[in-house]
């Protein structure tokens, strides 16, 4: 079972290295986490962008880019749709954004999505790794989706309990979040949560537990508010929408926790740091996403 | 200026006491208001049935001429028993034993003109900040769920008053969202947007209002650099607005469980200071609480 981070990146090790398409790593700050995957045995790079900016990058960074595999493209859209296109035609196992606005590459995994039919519902899960708790916990949906309905919260659900079975957690804990308190009605995101549970009790998201508590005052006191029930943190956290995600999951700027997403698609991760992220968390996220990918393989064959 | 906790409470000490209304006190208020009439801060007044009180009462250091008690012995008049008399003779009013549903639509109904006139009820979290010395407002965290744009002006005209009451002379604010584009499909970008525009035309008189912007601009300037956002807000903002309450209510519980922040809870846009207990605000910061409502009652109390 992967329990940490630190997990991710001593199995990088022993799966790597991976093929990787990076797009657009013309930033001082993604070409050293490039260095620095590669130089650990993670990554194999395919630089995917315009070669000059990626050259000046990787020369600040002392890097040399001459042995690596890189093709020539221009404009954040054309950058994305190529490497996104070779992960879904199979020529690269993992893809990973460079700084560009992580929309295009959702437009590109999106309409891939379409052209395979897979029917899958893009979504990203964002890690945090808490000290003194045991074991990963995860926000869903933190980039995709601005105001997911009941469908399509179902879809998200499914995408992350199928990753942390392949994290090795066989029956993960599930909390839907919501802003409902005692005052102010009852909330949307409440409804969902009631219709959620018992799609989950038959057996609809398959091995799972839903939590019965959808604030953090519920999940860390319990019912009677009396003590912390850390063991009872859940696996999976499920926002209310984008918003809620979104600022929830990069609370890691704030507080003791190490934050690393990925986007699920049907052909495996896809590596998305943010545009602020710096490079040794952009390597801790592309270390995970080399072991999913390694794990999802081993699933398909 | 306070930049903290106990900045408040020593700010809070040096006014006179203030006469607080107790509609139907638990034996949590009794200790609490104990404690803060020990410090000076208030006069308490026990609105309820007497002898549900005298007995709560016995057996702590609450003794005799420490407190007032008004005798309302009907359970389903104890609250507008309660608002009148902070009405004609309170400084701030204490939730109680009342539930918190009830006890703010009683606030919100017009007939009790409690409200401020055209003003909005709304809920701000104060955070002792524990990487800086510094205070954080978030709002609205409770009361709101999904406010227009016209209310999101009134929480963040009642959250400037809170900041201005602490000594903040140009409070800076970071309108949350999902990202720091502004973005048609996400409406949360265009509420900040135009909240931010209007504080730029001084709308919100001195006050630096800085959206939409992500939590990792906010809470980064390094983060905002790279992302191309300049703005004195970016990594030292003082009041956080969030776009509605899913994000308000986890977002303070988040940085109460996970963070391990110190909170304390101000309702603002009543005529006169109220204060709502939170289940996950401890009873240490209870008291400042108290200290928070002093401040907002000003000079001058009832029992000084």
């Amino acid at each position: 079972m992967i329990r940490s981070l630190e997990d991710f990146t001593r199995l990088a090790q022993e799966r790597g290295p991976k093929e990787l398409a990076v797009l657009a790593p013309e930033d001082e700050e993604f070409m050293k986490a490039v260095k620095m995957s590669w130089e650990r045995g993670y990554i194999e790079p395919v630089l995917i962008g315009d070669i000059k900016k990626m050259e000046a990058a990787a020369e600040k960074v002392s890097f040399h880019i001459d042995r690596f595999k890189k093709i020539s493209r221009t404009g954040q859209q054309a950058i994305s749709d190529l490497g996104i296109s070779m992960l879904f035609s199979g020529k690269i196992p993992i893809a990973s954004k460079g700084q560009i606005p992580t929309s295009y590459i959702y437009r590109s995994i999106i309409r891939e999505e379409a052209k395979a039919d897979s029917g899958m519902t893009v979504s990203v899960i964002s890690f945090w790794d808490i000290p003194g708790i045991d074991h990963l916990m995860a926000f869903t949906d933190t980039g995709v989706n601005i105001k997911p309905d009941i469908k399509t919260k179902a879809e998200i659900i499914k995408n992350a309990v199928f990753v942390f079975h392949l994290m090795g957690y066989p029956k993960p804990k599930i909390a839907v979040l919501s802003g409902q308190r005692e005052v102010g009605g009852m909330l949307a995101s409440y409804k969902d949560y009631e219709v959620l549970k018992k799609t989950a009790d038959a057996g609809g998201f398959g091995a799972c537990e839903f939590v019965a508590a959808t604030s953090f005052t519920e999940i860390f006191l319990g019912a009677g508010h009396s003590d912390i029930k850390r063991d009872g943190i859940p696996h999976i956290l499920v926002v209310p929408c984008l918003d809620t995600g979104n600022i929830l999951c990069k609370l890691d700027f704030f507080l003791d926790v190490t934050r690393s997403s990925l986007v699920a698609t049907s052909r495996g991760p896809v590596c998305i740091p943010a545009r602020s992220d710096f490079s040794d968390n952009i390597v801790q996220q592309l270390a995970m996403c080399v072991v999913l990918a390694a794990e999802m393989k081993k699933e398909i064959n | 200026m306070s930049n903290s906790f106990n900045d408040i409470l020593d700010m809070a000490r040096q006014g006179e006491a203030k006469r607080m209304i107790v509609s139907a006190p638990v034996p949590a208020d009794i200790l609490l208001l104990e404690e803060a009439s020990a410090a000076g801060l208030i006069f308490p007044c026990f609105v309820g049935d007497g002898k549900t009180i005298r007995s709560l009462i016995k057996g702590t250091p609450m003794t005799a001429g420490k407190y007032e008690l008004v005798e309302e012995n009907d359970s389903g008049q104890i609250l507008a028993k309660a608002l009148d008399v902070f009405h004609s003779s309170g400084d701030i009013l204490l939730q109680g034993g009342i539930p918190a549903q009830e006890f703010l639509n009683s606030l919100q109904d017009k007939d009790h003109g409690m409200i401020t006139r055209g003003g909005l009820v709304s809920f701000v979290s104060v955070f002792s900040f524990s990487k800086q010395e510094k205070l954080i407002l978030l709002t609205d965290t409770f009361i709101n769920n999904h406010p227009t744009l016209v209310k999101k002006q009134q929480i963040l005209s009642n959250v400037l008053q809170l900041a201005r009451t602490l000594g903040i002379a140009e409070p800076k604010t970071a309108v949350l969202a999902a990202i720091e584009q502004v973005n048609p499909k996400i409406p949360s970008t265009l509420d900040a947007a135009i909240l931010s525009k209007m504080a730029e035309r001084k709308q919100f008189q001195q006050a630096i209002v800085e959206g939409p912007l992500d939590i990792d601009c906010t809470l980064s300037q390094l983060a905002a650099e790279r992302k191309g956002v300049k703005s004195s807000v970016t990594g030292n903002a003082d009041i956080y607005l969030v776009p509605e309450i899913d994000t308000g209510y986890l977002l303070a519980e988040a940085l109460v469980f996970f963070g391990g922040m110190r909170m304390a809870g101000v309702v603002m846009g009543t005529v006169k200071p109220v204060i709502l207990h939170l289940p996950f605000v401890s009873r240490r910061d209870g008291i400042v609480e108290i200290a928070l409502a002093c401040l907002l009652s000003g000079k001058g109390g009832k029992n000084g």
